[in-house]
């Protein structure tokens, strides 16, 4: 049976909440209760967020989403489920293979319920002098789908560089280790590109045609990679999103568009698609059918 | 406990199997003596004799991405598999080093790792799960094979995390430093790859995972304020006791999901950190569970010292090449990491696995 996106949730930093963890909570928190769950119904906790508190190597981010939560944090004891957290990293296509990630054990009835952030914001500690993306948690949750509707399938790609791509290190400049984020000009517009490919060819899998969409939920917000995603979907670029203003949103971007473009109601009775590009580039999307 | 057990029904119709195993050990040896010499404090630690480890692998030449790639090489060749036949390539490793210290976030390590080995049509993304990535990674691959999303994966990792142990020699002062367990670190490069089984092959049989959150602060590691790299702060004996506490009950949940005894098993290779940890947690378990399983716990943290997420592939690698695993063997990997990740994978090995040993690279 399909999964289903049952609840999103978007929050947005401000002046006290600031941290990338934090938001990935309260995002967390909100997407529950719109899904009518408690933090204790969540089986997984995949968190696709990358640039958090201190850039934590270890443990995952989402270890410390689950407990700050409050889901299952407890030791193991007879008759508990647990809750099984951990990160996946694909840039700003890391929130859609966090879903593909919790479809899959939603699909073969290992969990009933997945819970996927993501969140960035600067790290602090003056690791990240201008950091260049918008404070931004995102957090959706999935479930096992009762019908034929839902998340029908999904497809990715990396392109072949040379091109020009994001790119984000930590290196030693001899006094302090920095995160150097570097967006070169035409970055979103070769993973725009390489995005509208793979959403053409997840389309053409179905049979189906953009004439067919009900709705195009695309992350980044930006007009590179949006204008470039309309073109080879052969779409007006209307059709693909409104570019966003101020410091672009990363992996929380995904669930911005949905915010935006399906509030509430979800995407039930409606046919989606997901698609998001970046660094590598990469791209991957996935098609919601009602 | 998130548990994934191949029943071959219609919503998992196959069932995965470890179909080859690779390694990439650096040829640098640093003892543990050499290694406590280099401290700056004069610690009077006796390291080796706490945890058992003599010394382990430094890369001096390869980075994280060198000894992902490097195994995963090894472990195609092994096996007997092209690269363009890979379907996915997860990478997992916690040090994301290429070009030296150079940590990177983005683009992600498995597409770096599959350009280079020439895995042009294989989806990439990179998972994080501390010491427990790569059978996270395994977790993974196994339920898109399963569910038959793809038909091969690849799994890799490299640890190029010796750095954490270069940082901490100038740190640790007595036996209570928190930096104390980043001296025990080496490092590797691990590849598995898991692909459907054939008909009648026993495979994978269970992978069972679960989060203990309330711990999920009891080993921290970022990149360093003022050194290259990385440091990390483990609360070494909290972690140990959260184990030996939790583990039993979840091997005998994952036993039981799985429809087996622990005197089933042939084999059990658990995390790598030190020889006395490893048999004080198997008493610990045979204790609890009234048995003990056919042989004792693999232990390869003697020779390689902890190898963070590779540990368990590096042990397996270690006792095919040693003509310990046969087909046949049911083997259980039992991951313990930071989180605090508690992991269960049980597979058989199959012939396949095993002809891996016989293929040099």
């Amino acid at each position: 049976m399909p999964s289903v996106l049952e609840s999103v949730a978007v929050v947005e930093g401000g002046r006290w909440r600031r941290g990338a963890r934090r938001l990935a909570v309260a995002a967390a928190r909100r997407a529950l209760r719109r899904a009518g769950l408690t933090p204790a119904d969540v089986d997984l906790l995949v968190n696709a967020g990358l640039y958090h508190e201190r850039l934590l190597g270890e443990p995952a981010l989402a270890a410390l989403v689950q407990d700050d939560l409050g889901a299952n944090p407890d030791d193991p004891h007879p008759g508990g489920h647990g809750t099984f957290s951990f990160d996946v990293a694909d840039g700003s296509c890391g929130m859609l293979t966090g879903l593909r990630v919790a479809d899959g054990f939603l699909r073969t009835g290992a969990v009933d319920h997945a819970l996927v952030v993501a969140s960035d914001a600067d790290p602090g500690r003056g690791l990240a002098p201008g950091f260049p993306f918008a404070p931004v948690g995102a957090a959706v949750v999935c479930g096992r789908g009762e019908g034929t509707g839902g998340i029908a399938g999904f497809r990715a790609s990396t392109g072949s560089p040379p091109g020009p791509t994001l790119t984000a290190t930590v290196a030693f400049d001899g006094r302090r280790n920095r995160l150097t984020v570097t967006r070169p000009a035409g970055a979103d517009a070769a993973a725009g590109a390489l995005a509208g490919d793979v959403a053409g060819a997840l389309l053409a899998d179905r049979g189906l045609t953009p004439d067919d969409l009900d709705l195009v939920v695309a992350n980044p917000l930006t007009a590179e990679f949006l204008g470039a995603l309309a073109d080879r979907l052969g779409v007006p670029p209307a059709r693909v999103g409104r570019p966003r203003d101020g410091r672009p949103v990363h992996t929380a971007g995904l669930a911005v568009a949905l915010e935006a473009a399906a509030p509430a109601a979800g995407l039930a009775g409606r046919t989606a698609l997901l698609v998001s590009g970046g660094a590598g580039p990469a791209a991957v999307a996935a098609l919601v059918l009602p | 406990m998130l548990t994934e057990v191949a029943a071959e029904d219609e919503r998992g119709p196959y069932r995965a199997r470890i179909a080859g195993v690779g390694r990439a050990l650096p040829p640098a040896r640093l003892t543990t003596a050499e290694l406590m010499r280099s401290t700056r404090h004069r610690t009077r630690i006796d390291l080796e004799h706490l945890t058992g480890i003599r010394e382990r692998r430094v890369a001096t030449e390869d980075d994280s991405l060198g000894l992902a790639v490097g195994a995963a090489r090894d472990c195609l060749a092994r096996a007997g598999r092209r690269a363009e036949d890979v379907e996915l390539l997860v990478s997992c490793s916690i040090t994301k080093y290429r070009d030296g210290l150079v940590h990177w976030f983005e683009p992600t390590t498995a597409a770096a790792v599959a350009r280079a080995i020439g895995a042009g049509r294989a989806v990439t993304f990179d998972v994080a799960n501390a010491c427990a990535g790569t059978l996270t990674g395994v977790a993974v691959a196994n339920n898109w094979v399963r569910r038959g999303e793809v038909r091969c994966a690849l799994v890799v990792s490299g640890e190029r995390i010796s750095g954490l142990a270069t940082n901490a020699a100038r740190h640790v002062r007595s036996i209570a430093s928190r930096e104390l367990a980043s001296l025990t670190l080496g490092d590797a490069g691990a590849a598995v790859l898991v692909e459907r089984a054939g008909e009648g092959e026993p495979g994978l049989a269970l992978a069972g995972f679960t989060t203990v959150a309330g711990h999920s602060r009891l080993c921290l590691a970022a990149p360093a304020r003022r050194e290259p790299g990385a440091r990390m702060s483990t609360r070494a004996r909290a972690i140990h006791r959260v184990a030996i506490a939790d583990t039993p009950l979840l091997l005998r949940e994952a036993l039981d999901a799985a429809g087996l005894e622990v005197t089933d098993l042939d084999h059990v290779i658990p995390h790598q950190t030190s020889v006395r940890a490893i048999r004080t947690g198997m008493r610990t378990v045979a204790a609890a569970l009234g048995a003990t399983p056919r042989n004792p716990p693999v232990v390869t943290v003697d020779r390689y010292g902890n190898t963070a997420s590779t540990t368990h592939v590096v042990a397996l690698v270690e006792e095919l090449d040693a003509g310990r695993l046969r087909a046949g063997d049911r083997v259980a990997l039992v991951a313990l990491a930071s989180g605090l990740e508690i992991g269960v994978v049980l597979f058989t090995v199959d012939p396949c696995l095993e002809a891996c040993r016989a293929v040099r690279p």
